[in-house]
């Protein structure tokens, strides 16, 4: 979703900084919070997203003193803050869930006939995976999409939730097979997966 | 499509952009890294008796020892340990330019009988309030009205401050004590100056401030200017100048505590100048003051506030107090 930093100062240093200048975090803020907030109002609909990305950052910043230096990038650190904050909503995420499987489905946009096609496959699976997603375990799912819908590598998403990177690629396997069953009758492509 | 596919593109779906609104969450952030801690452990370092403490002892203890020379009723206890005690801290404006003083700091503080826990609330100036029916020392009666509260001292003097003040938060007032512009930039200056550390530079020419962001040790004129300054500093109202001013009180009960014990004669000196720039009411006896300054002792931690308010609905440039809140914030002080 965004770029991790590359000329300007890392992360790290600018939270190194933070600590004698508590005022300049905000400027973490700037590079990260419209990411999070695209992340979490997937998972938690726009009104909740708002909020917890605003807490996601007070959070953060009274941990600063404990931040990993080493660590350059801090979207890891920042989306496994995320990710507990999501977890006080879960019931939110479940209504969001269970909404769009019963809900109608869009239909195809206009475009180029692979385009169109890939979208009649994404609308006729909207509604059995959202009942996948809302099936699943919580420690599961927010492997799947912190991979999924916050673009983080293996490695990243065992620094966000604090566990090794095994159990990252045990956890997406299971989320991943679960999807996979619940799409079973109405994925069209689901031989080639 | 993998599953993956199909999952990534339901998320875009379920996707909303960043709102405006967004910026709320920047500035909740923003006032968390400018709010400074308050750990226990930072008030514990602030040691004995902090700020409003020492105003509250050292200030009425002074200047009853400059003024009344020979201690008189030595053997009244009153206010001694064992006795809550409220006092109201009004810092009026004495512009010697025709006008009345106002008093645009007022403070609101409570000992309680143990002397542990000493809890100050700051009121705001702003704040618009319903002023109870009074008479003036002098005998002349103001009818009651509605309006700002530091609008109260310059017409009805301290006795209508009082009434107004207990009527609002139901809490009785022990003890008044007034100090002007003044004798605040001499108790500054009789410190040899009190540190402060500025975020940035400041130039407001209003109040003649002008500082480079970083630490600094502020002069009495300096330090009114500071503690006075509405513009240029924090957000500009009168809450930020609030937060401000007991920043410095705290910096300063520090600079107090330290000359007491480093500095006997520069600590004389402060308290010379107290005695003449401080006015108690009712006036306290030594013996008094002196059985008051001995109960704190060594322990005991301040706590400082500010009156709970919102934007008020008649005027929106001025405040009014969230009655719930406030009723809860002044609990303590009903209590012994």
């Amino acid at each position: 979703m965004t770029a991790p930093p590359t000329a300007q100062d890392s992360d790290a240093s600018l939270i190194e900084g933070s600590l004698a200048d508590p005022e300049s975090f905000a400027a973490l803020f700037d590079r990260y919070s419209a990411m999070l907030y695209r992340y979490v109002s997937r998972r938690l609909g726009p009104e909740a997203a708002e909020d917890v990305v605003g807490e996601t950052f007070l959070v953060a910043f009274s941990k600063r003193h404990r931040y990993d230096l080493a660590q350059r990038d801090a979207r890891p650190w920042l989306f496994g803050i995320a990710t507990k904050l999501v977890a006080r909503h879960h019931r939110t995420e479940a209504t969001r869930y269970r909404a769009l499987r019963r809900s109608p489905v869009d239909g195809p946009v206009e475009g180029p006939a692979d385009r169109v096609a890939a979208d009649v496959t994404a609308s006729a699976t909207r509604p059995a995976l959202a009942e996948a997603l809302s099936g699943l375990a919580r420690r599961d799912r927010d492997v799947l999409l912190l991979v999924a819908w916050g673009d983080l590598a293996y490695e990243e998403v065992a620094r966000a939730l604090g566990i090794p990177v095994g159990t990252v690629r045990s956890r997406l396997n299971r989320a991943r097979r679960k999807v996979r069953a619940a799409l079973g009758d109405t994925d069209p492509t689901r031989e080639e997966a | 499509m993998d599953d993956l596919d199909l999952i990534r593109d339901l998320g875009r779906g379920l996707e909303h952009p960043p709102p405006a609104s967004l910026g709320r969450q920047r500035n909740r952030l923003l006032d968390a890294t400018r709010r400074r801690r308050r750990g226990p452990g930072r008030w514990t370092l602030l040691g004995v008796v902090a700020a409003v403490t020492a105003a509250a002892i050292l200030v009425p203890a002074v200047i009853f020892h400059g003024r009344d020379a020979a201690p008189v009723a030595t053997r009244t206890t009153a206010p001694a340990g064992g006795t809550p005690l409220n006092v109201l801290f009004l810092g009026s404006d004495e512009r010697n330019d025709g006008y009345p003083p106002r008093s645009d700091t007022m403070m609101l503080v409570h000992v309680p009988a143990d002397r542990q826990r000493v809890h100050a609330v700051s009121i705001p100036r702003d704040s618009l309030v319903r002023i109870p029916a009074c008479t003036d020392r002098g005998g002349k009666a103001y009818p009651a009205r509605v309006g700002m509260i530091n609008s109260v001292y310059p017409v009805g003097g301290v006795r209508c401050v009082i009434k107004t003040v207990e009527s609002l938060t139901s809490v009785r007032i022990d003890r008044v004590v007034v100090i002007d512009f003044a004798g605040f930039r001499g108790m500054v200056d009789a410190l040899g100056g009190v540190p402060i550390t500025l975020p940035r530079s400041v130039a407001d020419q209003k109040s003649g401030l002008k500082l480079s962001a970083g630490k600094h040790r502020l002069n009495g004129t300096q330090a009114l200017a500071y503690v006075r300054a509405r513009h240029g500093l924090g957000d500009g109202s009168d809450l930020s100048r609030i937060k401000r001013q007991q920043q410095f009180i705290e910096s300063l009960a520090r600079v107090a505590r330290a000359r007491m014990t480093g500095n006997p004669v520069q600590f004389a000196k402060f308290l010379t100048v107290m005695a003449t720039s401080v006015e108690t009411i009712p006036r306290m006896s030594l013996g008094e003051l002196r059985a008051l300054a001995g109960s704190f002792g060594k322990g005991g931690s301040i706590e400082l506030d500010t009156v709970p308010v919102r934007p008020s609905r008649r005027d929106p440039n001025r405040l009014e107090w969230d009655p719930p809140k406030a009723e809860r914030m002044f609990a303590t002080f009903r209590t012994p």
